[in-house]
């Protein structure tokens, strides 16, 4: 028996994962190479933000960056209940649920007719593609491009979307699992091309810890001591050591930036994850409800400190 | 050197400079796809050769520190069992873990011309095992000189302005 899983995976996955991790960054490439340019349209009908109307600035824009089940421009089901849940919690909010971050050139994946093919016959194969793009993402001779990439799709969509450069209207980016990834690597584009305040939520994030952190306000890392996939990227990733006291994560750490808030005893997924709508609490409400009302909490208060920033420099002057 | 060996050095070289080329297409911005396959050509010829010459560079090293071999003997060359690793040299842009499995591939194949090397030298398998990897070693830093070099001299050549 141990024989034949052996053959299998020397002979079938093995092969497979290594087509796949050799493919995976041939968007990177074909972005920075210029042979295609990235999609901005989103599909007919699909609004570019939810939440606050448009014809009035909202208090925030928060971007949600999916985990790896994100495949197309639509919130995956667990990703969709978060944003209706914060939704219709803070409607002072827009919401931008659109950006792809395991594609550099914001194609999704369900749309592509040979992985339609494979989502169909062999779904766990997306799953892994958005993995490899996370290691992608992570991985020191691509990192600046990818970032470059999706900061650039995140700060395209929140243009469209109708968020004005230099308006000091903040910018939140709420990501889950590898979103994280992306989230931390986009602060630098965003900065650039926005000036926006900028606040990080993490939700269960799985990053490297190489990206520097310094044009973010600052990072609300919500985790639980049941995460055990948030624990493996803190292993497996030295810059997220206490030992590498250079990497952006530790200076950003140093400086106070970060801060960490419990959601135990929530998992990273299933049954009982932060998204779940059905695990209760003994307060009555269900995990989605307490992500929700923690996220939208640390929003408001980061808001808050911004225009009394903002105040203060008015006052200043 | 047979058929075999030829097509497997070409594959191999291919593969290898697929492998360097990637992570150095996505750091420039506007090469073009047939600058690529032409980069890569020349890439899968240079590296082919490179891994061509390992064994001979071994060869020639071991004798340096035997000078006298056993008369008869065959100089150890690839077969392509050996040589057939290699074709997956190009798990180098593998993200994140890639230069650490390049290094574990390139010291499984020399360790496997380690054994045939001590055997027609007479040298033990160790000090055939260092001749190798001290071949490897000198080939894999000529080789990154002359790409540092075009790299340079293909930088310079961009940065001047057009007449």
């Amino acid at each position: 028996m141990s024989e034949l899983l052996f053959l299998l995976m020397a002979g079938g996955v093995g092969p497979v994962l290594l087509a796949e991790a050799l493919l995976a960054r041939y968007e990177v490439l074909a972005y920075t190479a210029g042979w295609r340019a990235p999609t901005t349209e989103l599909p007919a009908g699909m609004p570019y933000a939810l939440g606050a109307a448009a014809d009035r600035p909202p208090d925030a824009y928060l971007v949600y960056l999916d985990g790896i089940g994100k495949r197309r421009f639509r919130d995956s089901r667990d990703g969709g209940r978060l944003v209706k849940a914060l939704i219709a919690g803070a409607p002072e909010l827009r919401v931008l649920g659109q950006v792809l971050p395991y594609s550099p050139l914001a194609d999704p994946l369900a749309d592509r007719p040979v992985w339609a093919w494979l989502r169909r016959h062999v779904g766990l194969l997306l799953f892994l593609h958005n993995v490899m793009q996370i290691f992608v993402a992570a991985d020191r001779r691509y990192r600046p491009l990818y970032n470059r990439a999706v900061g650039t799709q995140i700060a395209t969509q929140l243009r469209l979307a109708g968020y004005r450069p230099g308006s000091g209207i903040p910018v939140v980016l709420l990501s889950y699992s590898g979103g994280a990834q992306v989230a931390t690597g986009a602060v630098d584009e965003l900065h650039a091309q926005l000036r926006s305040p900028l606040l990080l939520i993490t939700l269960g994030g799985f990053h490297n810890g190489a990206n520097d952190l310094t044009h973010a306000l600052h990072l609300h890392l919500l985790t639980s001591a049941n995460d055990r996939i948030e624990r493996v990227g803190t292993w497996i990733f030295p810059q997220r050591w206490r030992l590498f006291r250079r990497s952006g994560w530790n200076r950003a750490r140093r400086a106070g930036r970060v801060t960490v808030h419990r959601l135990d005893p929530a998992t990273h997924v299933g049954p009982r994850s932060y998204i779940s709508p059905e695990a209760q609490l003994p307060d009555g409400r269900s995990h989605l409800d307490r992500t929700a009302d923690t996220v939208i909490s640390l929003v408001r208060a980061g808001r808050s400190a911004t225009a009394a920033t903002e105040d203060e420099q008015h006052q200043g002057h | 050197m047979s058929p075999a060996v030829v097509v497997l050095l070409l594959i191999a070289g291919l593969s290898e400079a697929l492998g360097r080329l990637l992570p150095v297409i996505a750091r420039r911005s506007g090469t073009s796809r047939s600058v690529v396959a032409g980069l890569l050509l020349t890439g899968a010829v240079v590296e082919g050769t490179v891994f061509a010459l390992w064994p001979l560079t071994a060869w020639s090293l071991a004798q340096l520190v035997q000078p006298a071999p056993p008369p008869d003997v065959v100089v150890p060359a690839w077969t392509p069992g050996q040589l057939a690793p290699l074709v997956l040299a190009a798990v180098l842009a593998f993200p994140l873990l890639g230069p650490l499995l390049h290094l574990l591939l390139l010291v499984a194949v020399g360790a496997g011309l380690a054994g045939p090397l001590g055997a027609a030298t007479g040298l033990g398998w160790w000090a055939a095992a260092g001749c190798v990897a001290v071949a490897g070693l000198g080939l894999a830093l000529a080789v990154e000189a002359v790409r540092r070099m075009v790299g340079t001299i293909g930088a310079t050549g961009a940065a001047e302005p057009q007449p």
